[in-house]
């Protein structure tokens, strides 16, 4: 069992799914290789993974405990979405979506995972773009699947921009390679881009084309973790993609691209000894929350208004890995997991107000509550949820990077971040209750399916269990990752 | 030939090479731009080549090869048989003229040696070639921001990726083998899914136009 077989799965399961089967084998085969994926992430991270890193091919593949964390991430949320998208896409799909485009669907939905898999394995820096270019590339069709004029302009400009994005992060690759082909010489040429050697090297490197290079990966995996204001790409595409993919880029890929600058902050921090990283880090993941405010308050559309908690939470996560020491990481890592899981369980909920309501707009939907008591249940304590009420997870983290602002004495930035999540819960709220609450038009309800809502379930029990009890194993991967990036066991 | 020889002659290909993005940005006509997107192509590859032969770097002829057969023949292919299907005669709309956008390219000249100087980087290969990779990265930021139609803004981000390839292979030899193959098979990925896009665009909005896309706000 190594890292080379679980990339394997997703990359084995998206061509079988090219085969033109017939569509409930597709269904099957589809839903099977998540599962499969599932069972081999939990086994390789919590199994293998306990004591040192895993490396394969070379060294260019590398499993920490920080990428851990991020294995079992894309491989649980991407089981949700694919049963979630089992039933939504599969069954629910009208006559007119023909096989072929489904097949295309459940290749593309492998191949993202796959690449999204791919960057948080790679060691070698070089790869880790390849495999972040990757991922846009395989999400543009999973973002445009119906053909409308909104999802096409969507898909066009996540595309554009994200590549762009992704270009300016390859100068910043560049300009490390070149303080490292500068400075260290003798070194072969393959592993000068490998993380861990650069890490060990760090002393060495040049403090000031280091800065320069933070600068541009910062904006570069900023455009495509959503960080303002490079965000613009991203309510667009989160409001297009069906549920299910809008769970997995809100859910993970943004933690993917977060991922990224988290391995050239720890880089940078070491080769420059300054907080010349974090200071830039909690400057934009500020200003990610306070775009966010706004547009969270005045929202018609419910699919953008999780989008752009994604930019807020992204911006706490940024925020909290700024602040540094083992609190403010630790808290950012687990903010980045609960996120995650809240997260994808609003936008399954989403696929289900759809679904019910046949709308996107935050007007046209009232009563949820009365028409399916579970569905509104989910819904309500979801944004309750994502907007950092306790008992549920996201409280706990948001708590513990808010602490580590004030042991750092950070105190202008922890009262600015306080009245902005304030201001975003009063918004939430507001819609929420909305939609949640009063008399909707009694409109007789369309047949329920029971895979759909127990990924509901499941997802409830998450977010509820991870407020008052993080599992021993995953509490334990949680606190290594933040030893790795505070540099305690580098 | 003398290294002394083939050194001028890579400098040359330098001036030669900043000729031809200006050509993308100064032709009214999309087929011209992709022509000279080819010939930008065309003369990076030499230059990797030459670079490759002066320091005796088999990988990096490799690489030149692989750009001749890809950004020279295959990528400008694609397009004109994009541009044929899709029966695009009209000239290259902007948002800001051509004479306008010559003098704008000037000046994103001057600011990437300018820029480039306070960098100060002890260039390996070549320094002479940082500020014109950077210049060639802000054209293609200038063409994809200044163009309507959807196919230029993929030409603008090809000529950004030339940029980077150039920087790349001046500044270090070139990136490990490893990497640069995987940058090229996303290039051509990309460009291929983009170009399906593209046909998407025509089929939805009647037209290529990106200005027309405004469904989504707020």
């Amino acid at each position: 069992m190594s890292i080379p077989w679980l990339l394997s799965v997703p990359l084995c399961t998206s061509l079988l799914c090219l085969i033109p089967w017939k569509r409930q084998v597709t269904r099957f085969v589809f839903i099977a290789g998540s599962l499969a994926l599932a069972a081999m992430a939990f086994i390789l991270v919590f199994r293998y993974g306990r004591g040192a890193s895993l490396f394969a091919f070379g060294g260019n593949l590398m499993m920490d405990a920080l990428s851990g964390i991020f294995v079992i991430l894309i491989a649980s949320v991407g089981l949700l979405a694919s049963i979630y998208a089992g039933d939504y896409l599969f069954r629910q799909a009208g006559p007119n979506t023909s096989p072929r485009r489904l097949r295309r669907y459940a290749f593309f939905f492998h191949v993202f995972i796959f690449t999204m898999l791919l960057t948080v394995c790679s060691n070698n820096l070089g790869v880790m773009w390849i495999a972040i270019e990757g991922t846009t590339l395989a999400s543009a069709f999973l973002v445009n699947v119906d053909d409308k004029k909104s999802s096409i302009e969507a898909a066009w400009k996540y595309l554009i921009l994200c590549t762009v994005g992704i270009a300016l992060a390859l100068f910043g690759i560049i300009l490390v390679y070149y303080s490292a082909v500068s400075r260290l010489a003798g070194g072969e040429g393959e592993i000068l881009l490998n993380w861990t050697f650069l890490l060990a090297k760090a002393q060495s490197l040049d403090p000031q084309i280091m800065k320069l290079a933070f600068i541009f990966i910062l904006v570069g995996y900023g455009t495509k973790a959503g960080l303002a204001p490079f965000h613009s790409w991203l309510p667009d595409a989160h409001s297009q993609a069906p549920g299910p993919v809008s769970a997995l880029l809100s859910g993970v890929l943004l933690s993917c691209a977060t991922f990224g600058i988290v391995r050239f902050h720890i880089l940078t921090q070491a080769a420059t000894g300054t907080s010349f990283s974090s200071v830039l880090l909690i400057v934009f993941g500020l200003l990610s929350v306070a775009v966010a405010v706004p547009f969270i308050l005045e929202q018609s559309d419910y699919k953008r208004l999780l989008a752009y908690s994604s930019v807020e939470h992204m911006g706490l996560a940024a925020i909290g890995f700024g602040f540094g020491g083992i609190m403010g990481n630790y808290g950012a890592l687990l903010h980045i997991v609960n996120h995650a899981f809240t997260k994808s369980l609003l936008f399954f909920s989403a696929g289900h107000l759809l679904y019910h309501f046949q709308t996107k707009h935050i007007k046209g939907i009232q009563g949820i509550f009365r028409k399916n008591a579970f569905l509104g249940i989910v819904f309500f304590s979801g944004i309750l949820a994502i907007s950092g009420m306790p008992p549920f997870s996201m409280f706990v983290s948001e708590f513990s990077i808010l602490a580590a602002g004030f042991l750092d004495k950070n105190f202008l930035v922890c009262f600015m971040l306080l009245f902005f999540l304030t201001l975003i819960f009063a918004g939430f709220l507001r819609h929420a209750s909305q939609m949640t609450f009063g008399a909707g038009p009694q409109a007789p309800s369309p047949k329920r399916s029971v895979l759909m809502d127990s990924v509901l379930g499941v997802g409830m029990i998450l977010i509820l269990m991870m407020g008052f009890y993080i599992p021993a194993p995953l509490n334990q991967l949680i606190q290594r990752a933040s030893q790795v990036i505070g540099g305690v066991s580098s | 030939m003398d290294a002394e020889f083939i050194f001028s002659l890579i400098h040359f290909l330098g001036l030669l090479l900043l000729i031809a993005s200006f050509g993308i940005i100064a032709s009214p006509q999309l087929a011209a731009c992709i022509r000279f997107y080819a010939v930008h192509a065309f003369l990076l590859a030499l230059i990797t080549g030459l670079v490759g032969y002066l320091n005796h770097i088999p990988h990096l002829v490799a690489l030149a090869l692989l750009t001749l057969l890809l950004k020279t023949v295959v990528i400008p292919q694609v397009f004109f048989w994009i541009i044929r299907r899709l029966g695009i005669r009209k000239e290259v709309e902007s948002y800001i003229n051509i004479p306008f956008s010559l003098i704008l390219a000037v000046l994103l000249v001057f600011l990437s040696f300018y820029v480039t100087e306070k960098m100060r980087l002890t260039s390996i290969a070549s320094r002479e070639f940082v500020p014109l990779a950077v210049a060639t990265l802000l054209f293609g930021m200038l063409v994809m921001t200044s163009r309507k139609k959807a196919l230029t803004q993929v030409l603008g981000l090809l000529l950004m990726e030339n940029g980077l390839f150039l920087m790349a292979v001046t500044l270090t030899f070139g990136m490990p083998l490893l990497v640069e193959l995987g940058i090229f098979f996303d290039v051509l990925v990309g460009a291929v899914i983009m170009g399906i896009l593209v046909f998407k665009i025509r089929g939805a909005f009647e037209g290529i136009d990106v200005d027309q896309m405004t469904v989504l706000k707020g």
